[in-house]
C-alpha cells in the first residue's frame, strides 16, 4: 500500500472498518465524456493502441471507440457498444463488468489478444477482457494496489450511462 | 501539472457538475487523537532559521499553479451539515452536491 506520511491518515487505511466504524456514505460522481476522454488520453505512450475514446450514450449504453495496431493484420479500428452490468456488492457480486453488445467481429481474435496482452502486462491482475465482456474483479484489483482493507467498506459500487456521461454511484458503509 | 487535473481547472470543474454525497462519515476517538498529536507535533517544529535562504518564488507559469479552493467550494451546495458525538466517536452528517 502507498503510504500516506501523515500517522493518522496511515492509521486509518490500516484499519479502516474500526477508524471509520458508523460511516455510511453515498457518493454520486458523473464522468463527463471530456473527462473520460482526458484521462484515456493521458494513458501511457509507446503502446500499440492508438486511438481510445468513450462515448457515453442515453439508454444506459456507451460507445468504445478503438484503433490499434494489430500483428500481422495491421491497423484495427473499432467501435464497441457496451452495456454496464450489475452493482458491486461486497462479498457476493465482486465483478464490475461490460457486455459487449456489439462491434467485435468473428475474425476480430488478433485484436482481442492484442487488448489482453496491453492487459496482462500493464494493468493489475483482475482486468478480464473476452470478445463479450470486459470485467474488472474489484477486490482483486483493491488488493493488488494495497488497499484491500477498503473492500469491505464497499456495499454497492455501480457505473451506469447517460447522454454524455458515465454514473458513478458508490455506497461506502463501514460496520 | 496532470493533464485530467488541469483540464479541470480550465474548464471551471464543470465536469464536476451533478456530484452528489449524503450520509455521514464517523471518526473513532483513537483516530481524532491521533489526529490531534499530529497537529501539536507540527506547531512545535522548530521554525527555519533565519540565515536560510529566502524560498524561491512561485513559478511564473500560471497553468503549473494549483487551483483556489475557493473556486471549487463557490461551487458546492451544502443542503445538510451538522456535527454530533456519540460514545467513541465523531460524526458527521452531511448532504452536499456541485
Amino acid at each position: 500500500m502507498p503510504m500516506p506520511s501523515s500517522p493518522s491518515l496511515n492509521a486509518l487505511l490500516r484499519n479502516p472498518s474500526a477508524a471509520l466504524a458508523d460511516t455510511d456514505l453515498k457518493i454520486t460522481l458523473p464522468l463527463t465524456r471530456a473527462l473520460l476522454n482526458e484521462v484515456l488520453a493521458a494513458r501511457p505512450a509507446g503502446t500499440p493502441i492508438r486511438e481510445l475514446y468513450i462515448d457515453p450514450e442515453a439508454g444506459n449504453r456507451f460507445r468504445v471507440h478503438l484503433s490499434a495496431n494489430a500483428p500481422v493484420i495491421g491497423t484495427v479500428s473499432r467501435q464497441l457498444m457496451l452495456v454496464p452490468g450489475p452493482a458491486v456488492s461486497f462479498p457476493d457480486q465482486p465483478w464490475l463488468s461490460f457486455d459487449i453488445v456489439s462491434g467485435l467481429k468473428f475474425l476480430d481474435k488478433p485484436l482481442i489478444n492484442l487488448v489482453q496482452g496491453q492487459i496482462e502486462s500493464r494493468l493489475p491482475k483482475g482486468v478480464d477482457v473476452s470478445s463479450s465482456y470486459v470485467r474488472i474483479h474489484v477486490p482483486a484489483l483493491m488488493t493488488h494496489l494495497g488497499y484491500q482493507q477498503l473492500v469491505p467498506l464497499i456495499n454497492k459500487l455501480q457505473v451506469t450511462s447517460e447522454a454524455n456521461r458515465l454514473i458513478l454511484s458508490l455506497h461506502l458503509n463501514a460496520q | 501539472m496532470h493533464p485530467v487535473l488541469k483540464h479541470l481547472i480550465e474548464t471551471d470543474f464543470a465536469d464536476l457538475n451533478g456530484t452528489h454525497v449524503e450520509g455521514q462519515i464517523a471518526l473513532s476517538d483513537d483516530i481524532i487523537n491521533m489526529g490531534l498529536h499530529e497537529v501539536l507535533s507540527q506547531l512545535r517544529q522548530p521554525a527555519v532559521p533565519k540565515d536560510t535562504a529566502p524560498a524561491p518564488p512561485p513559478a511564473a507559469n500560471t497553468s503549473e499553479s494549483m487551483p483556489d479552493p475557493r473556486v471549487l467550494l463557490s461551487k458546492l451546495k451544502v443542503e445538510h451539515l451538522k456535527y454530533r458525538t456519540e460514545v467513541g466517536k465523531t460524526v458527521l452528517e452531511i448532504k452536499a452536491g456541485v
